[in-house]
């Protein structure tokens, strides 16, 4: 047997045994009924005969089942239930969870950039790009590879603190999920192995066919990724919108109804997207930090171009997160309308103008990015003089966005205003006018997207003209449309204006999708005016990436603390009540200070895994980093 | 292809393009959702 097959042997067995992993615990949990008690014996058949078996009713399905958990704890504030330091058990609590999750999503979202990347790299027919996409997904997995250790022990200092101080609730929650969590901590070993021979097989299966192996290896890596963010999901789920249990919060015997609540897929939908628009913040942020610590030229056009890969990526997961977000309100809504008040115009309400801000601050960073990145190519500054139109209607669109539907005051304020409401500015504040405002915010983007695409071309097919002239038409109905529409929802009831954002987003797809498209089959066979030139860059457009991958951060903090709070008092919604005495909310103030911790420390220890990764840095599996600035061939498919 | 490429041509074929296709998605994706697009000027 020669050493090619033997490899060939080796990488598909390797792929075989990783398929085995992500099935094994599916195969593993099939005869595990999570009963919440011990396992029924073997003459359970013989039972008294007259032994009451005990039904409940499901509080979400409304199925009924046989009772086989234990109630929810009714817990007490003492040292039983809420062991504690002398300090905020709850405020450790977020600390870890929020430190976990920032690396999970990161490590989940990155090997999914590596998979495209990859991809990308072995159906290209220009060999030198394909080498140079094949360097950066080996770039960003390296990037990764240590975050995970970082992320398996921020689990376990995750898991200890809920075991140390708050037992009760974790002693209830793991007596329903237990088969989900036993099939969870498998599906981790089989990510860590399947990461781990991904990563070192990289230069033993660089080409050919086991080129295609390696790249079906990410497929499961991504897999197994995906289906672990799932099931925690699940828990969050349960906690927020249980299912499965009875109003005493008795397990019913059906897994699958605690797993599938209501906000369960709302909620998987929008991870996965925050967490690839957090992915890419964060690795564009890694290459601004090493464009700005670059000695020579061919580095600096290595991480801009990095960079710019990255920032796409992200940009295309963050463009329609929005949309995944107002179906995982619309659910909440749907679930209970009282917890979607208390979220969007209750107490809550403020911590929405705020994300508003944040959402706002990463759309601008992405255009003003974009904006700088046409100074890298000849040709492009045919648009510049139209940017200042860019950015008048991007401040429109974000002043009325965050505009607040009331303001706090002080009773003489109040008084000197005539009420809670500004008597202009209070009309902004009201969803009709606000999903204007990101529409108008997510158009531009598109629009500032398009130019960057032909930026140094000029199109060469015999309809060029009405093709630019159609392009510019169509984006301006579509401001008209999404600017009527919005002024029309303050004439109609609110039952029919609330169907308005539907087409408002569609008018915001239809120029991505059509213009996209449009630009594409227009700027085949283009005539280049020059070379795009890698590097080549000014120094703000790095702060911008810096800028958007912070905004990401604190934006993620924001929502994962809005999306915990609405429990209110509650544990598990409705089930099992928090006793503790930190059961009330925290003011604004405070979890922003909170929350900017978090990305403080998030960030102070993300450039520690950077400067971790700098030292290994030698260790590449191409022979040398291709392509000189100025003769890059061109990275995404648009170029 | 030739007429199309004159701008005055271009601008009108692509306005009633453009505006015929944003009424049809105003009006059917409101329709979808059993909602009258047309409420204001019915009433």
């Amino acid at each position: 047997m020669g050493p090619v097959t033997r490899k060939r042997l080796f990488s598909i067995a390797a792929l075989c045994a990783m398929i085995a992993l992500l099935l094994l615990p599916i195969v593993m949990a099939l005869p595990s009924p999570a009963t919440g008690e011990e396992a029924p014996a073997a003459d359970g058949a013989k039972k008294e005969e007259g032994e009451k078996v005990e039904k409940g009713r499901d509080v979400y399905y409304k199925t009924e089942g046989i009772v086989v958990g234990a109630p929810a704890p009714k817990t007490t504030d003492g040292p039983r239930d809420y062991p504690r330091y002398n300090f905020e058990s709850r405020v450790l609590l977020w600390f870890a969870n929020q430190q976990h999750l920032y690396y999970g999503s990161f490590v989940l979202a990155v090997p999914i950039f590596c998979m495209i990347i990859e991809f990308m790299g072995v159906v290209t027919k220009d060999k030198a790009l394909g080498k140079r996409y094949d360097q950066l997904a080996y770039d960003f997995i390296k990037i990764s590879l240590t975050a995970y250790s970082l992320t398996a022990i921020l689990g376990g200092i995750l898991i200890f603190t809920f075991l140390t101080l708050y037992p009760a609730f974790f002693g209830y929650l793991s007596s329903i999920f237990r088969p989900v969590m036993h099939i969870y901590a498998l599906m981790f070993v089989a990510e860590s192995g399947t990461l781990y021979i991904y990563y070192y097989g990289w230069d033993k299966m660089k080409e050919g066919f086991l080129k295609w192996i390696h790249l079906s290896m990410s497929v499961v890596l991504n897999i197994i990724g995906t289906l672990l963010m799932f099931l925690a999901n699940s828990w969050i789920g349960f906690m927020m919108s249980p299912a499965g249990v009875d109003e005493q919060g008795r397990f019913l015997g059906n897994i699958w109804h605690v797993i599938h609540t209501a906000l369960w897929n709302p909620l998987n939908v929008h991870r996965l997207l925050g967490n690839m628009a957090f992915g890419g913040g964060v690795v564009a942020a890694y290459a601004a930090y090493k464009f700005l610590a670059a000695k020579t030229d061919e580095d600096r056009a290595h991480y801009d171009w990095m960079g710019y890969i990255a920032m796409a990526l992200g940009v295309a997961f963050l463009i329609p997160l929005p949309f995944a977000g107002y179906w995982l309100m619309r659910e909440v809504y749907a679930y209970r309308q009282q917890m979607g008040i208390t979220l969007m115009g209750g107490l809550l309400a403020w911590l929405f103008i705020i994300q508003a801000t944040m959402i706002g601050i990463l759309f601008l960073s992405t255009n003003y990015y974009l904006w700088q990145a046409m100074g890298r190519m000849r040709g492009a500054e045919k648009y510049q003089r139209y940017i200042k139109y860019l950015v008048f209607l991007l401040a429109c669109g974000y002043m009325v966005f965050i505009t607040p539907h009331t303001m706090v005051m002080t009773p003489a304020e109040l008084k000197a205003m005539g009420g809670q409401q500004h008597p202009v500015l209070g009309n902004y504040g009201v969803m009709s006018a606000k999903n204007g405002g990101i529409n108008v915010i997510i158009t531009t983007t598109v629009l500032s997207f398009v130019w960057y695409m032909r930026g140094n071309k000029v199109s060469t097919v015999s309809w060029a003209k009405f093709g630019n002239i159609f392009m510019g038409v169509f984006f301006t109905c579509a401001y008209i449309n999404i600017v009527w529409l919005a002024i029309y929802g303050y004439y109609i009831p609110a039952n029919v204006r609330v169907g308005l954002s539907v087409p408002q987003v569609a008018t915001t797809l239809s120029c991505l999708f059509f213009m996209f498209g449009l630009n594409s089959v227009m700027m085949k066979g283009a005539k280049q005016m020059g070379p795009i030139e890698w590097g080549k860059i000014s120094v703000r457009s790095q702060y911008a990436l810096i800028m958007l991958a912070t905004a990401f951060t604190w934006m993620m903090g924001l929502m994962g603390y809005i999306r915990s709070s609405v429990r209110l008092f509650w544990h598990v919604n409705e089930i099992m009540r928090d006793n503790s005495p930190w059961a009330y909310t925290h003011t604004v103030g405070f979890a922003a200070n909170m929350i900017s911790f978090n990305v403080l420390f998030f960030w102070i220890s993300i450039l520690f895994v950077f400067w971790l990764g700098s030292l290994t840095a030698k260790k590449v599996p191409v022979e040398a980093k291709v392509g000189v600035p100025g003769s890059v061939p061109q990275p995404a498919g648009s170029h | 292809m030739s007429a199309l490429n004159n701008p005055v041509v271009a601008v009108i074929v692509s306005l009633i393009i453009a505006v015929g296709y944003f009424t049809l998605v105003d009006h059917y994706l409101m329709d979808m959702q059993g909602l009258d697009y047309w409420y204001l000027f019915r009433k």
